[in-house]
């Protein structure tokens, strides 16, 4: 009794209260207050007397500041801090939360309308754009198509050219003969050129000299060698406006004193039918 | 206070609803002691707008630390104040609040004492605050340092250069003279 009187006297317990200990101290006191109900009871008026200290200084908080400590105690544990450095943190960063979480909103709101215009934007070049590729395409099958005409020109130009060239080069070749075919009674206005190598047999046509009247589908021109008195086959050809090669190729025939043509059935004849004869002409030695 | 419609609770239901999570405890506690808590806490850190932002840090805690108070250890409402208390010194102590309230650097905190109870003492405690300062304004001076003021009482006793043993009597006496006023 005389003992826990001094112990009470030194002013530890109003210190223990007061949290003024460290926790070697405070454990002491609380192992004295276990054992002393004295002790118990001096802590006891000491905690009471101060409560009423601090009572008897209440200063009543704002309206609403309850409903903002209920709301972040209800809100998820997330917001459990431990220290009190992070209860602090936490009392920043609660309302902060909120405000963000409102932002994003907001923010999330105007990233939906831009898409939503994007996208119209989107779809309106879309649209122009696969138009535009429609156009495009077409343009690209019409000139697709004027390019194969233009390369059918080019080459039927090329070898145009080169039966010219061949027409040049045979004119000016002495090996070659050049035999005029004349008309005839029936056809006195015909007229036609052939080329005949002697040594090499050949025989070519020359459809840019040749003015011989059409002939119809049933009917071709055959032309004849006369060989020795007798005519030779030299093959059948159609009189065009528009011939499709200007230099022609005949059968070979290497020895001829003159050449003819009758207009024959198509596909020509076995011997020639002398009244149907438009051109002749002899060769010239 | 007029408070009809306030929650009160013994202190065991108390303490048991607190430790079951149950939301009633804080409103009860709220309703109980939130002018106490925010009269210490005001008293430490003389601002109104920090004072409310620190009290409800002092609720979140009372809540999320339930588990660590001892009922055998003291009571609830003391465990309650030293935790306002001690968010409050923490705050009064960092870096960021002494950087923005020079003027209220520990080193002054005595010379404030007298303006800081012009503004914040209510019309309440006027009559207590006459018997307390009539009666020994020394002792008062040195409980109201180590209580409203953060100091330890080691700090106090140099703030005051006073011996420690005297510091402790003062502290002492003060409260004596305290528990005799309420009794």
């Amino acid at each position: 009794m005389e003992e826990s009187k001094a112990y009470i006297e030194t002013g530890i317990l109003e210190l223990y209260v007061l949290g003024q200990l460290n926790a070697q101290e405070q454990h002491e006191v609380e192992a004295m207050a276990l054992r002393v109900p004295d002790i118990k009871a001096e802590i006891n008026a000491i905690e009471i007397a101060m409560e009423e200290y601090a009572v008897s200084h209440a200063i009543q908080p704002t309206l609403g500041l309850e409903k903002e400590i209920f709301e972040r105690i209800a809100a998820p544990e997330t917001t459990q801090p431990s220290a009190p450095a992070a209860a602090e943190n936490t009392g920043k960063i609660v309302p902060l939360y909120d405000d963000r979480s409102a932002s994003t909103i907001k923010t999330l709101k105007f990233a939906l309308v831009a898409c939503v215009a994007l996208l119209v934007v989107s779809s309106v070049a879309l649209y122009s754009a696969h138009d535009k590729l429609n156009l495009a395409n077409q343009q690209i099958a019409s000139l697709s198509t004027d390019r194969e005409k233009f390369a059918a020109t080019v080459s039927y130009i090329k070898d145009e050219n080169k039966d010219l060239q061949e027409i040049a080069a045979i004119a000016a070749d002495p090996t070659w003969s050049s035999v005029k075919l004349a008309g005839t009674k029936i056809s006195p206005q015909a007229t036609m050129m052939v080329y005949w190598h002697k040594k090499g047999q050949h025989v070519m046509v020359d459809n840019t000299k040749m003015a011989l009247p059409e002939n119809d589908n049933t009917h071709q021109y055959q032309l004849w060698a006369m060989v020795n008195g007798k005519p030779v086959d030299l093959g059948v050809f159609d009189a065009q406006t528009q011939p499709k090669k200007l230099l022609l190729p005949m059968k070979e025939v290497g020895n001829a004193q003159a050449f003819a043509v009758t207009l024959e059935k198509r596909g020509g004849s076995v011997t020639p039918t002398m009244e149907k004869m438009v051109v002749v002409g002899a060769v010239s030695i | 206070m007029a408070a009809t419609k306030k929650i009160s609770l013994t202190e065991d239901d108390l303490v048991r609803a607190l430790r079951g999570h149950e939301t009633i405890a804080i409103q009860a506690l709220y309703d109980m002691y939130s002018g106490a808590l925010l009269g210490v806490i005001l008293r430490i850190v003389q601002q109104s707008e920090i004072a409310e932002d620190l009290l409800q840090e002092t609720f979140i805690k009372i809540w999320n630390s339930a588990d660590s108070y001892d009922s055998s250890k003291g009571r609830l409402f003391t465990w309650m104040i030293n935790v306002a208390r001690n968010i409050a010194i923490d705050k009064l102590r960092s870096k960021d609040f002494r950087n923005s309230h020079k003027n209220q650097d520990i080193e002054n905190n005595v010379d404030f004492i007298d303006s800081q109870k012009k503004i914040t003492f209510n019309a309440d405690t006027l009559g207590l605050r006459d018997m307390v300062t009539a009666l020994k304004p020394e002792f008062n001076d040195v409980l109201n340092m180590v209580y409203f003021k953060g100091y330890t009482h080691v700090e106090a006793a140099e703030e005051l250069n006073l011996p420690l043993g005297t510091v402790k009597t003062r502290i002492r006496m003060a409260i004596m003279e305290l528990r005799k006023h309420f009794n």
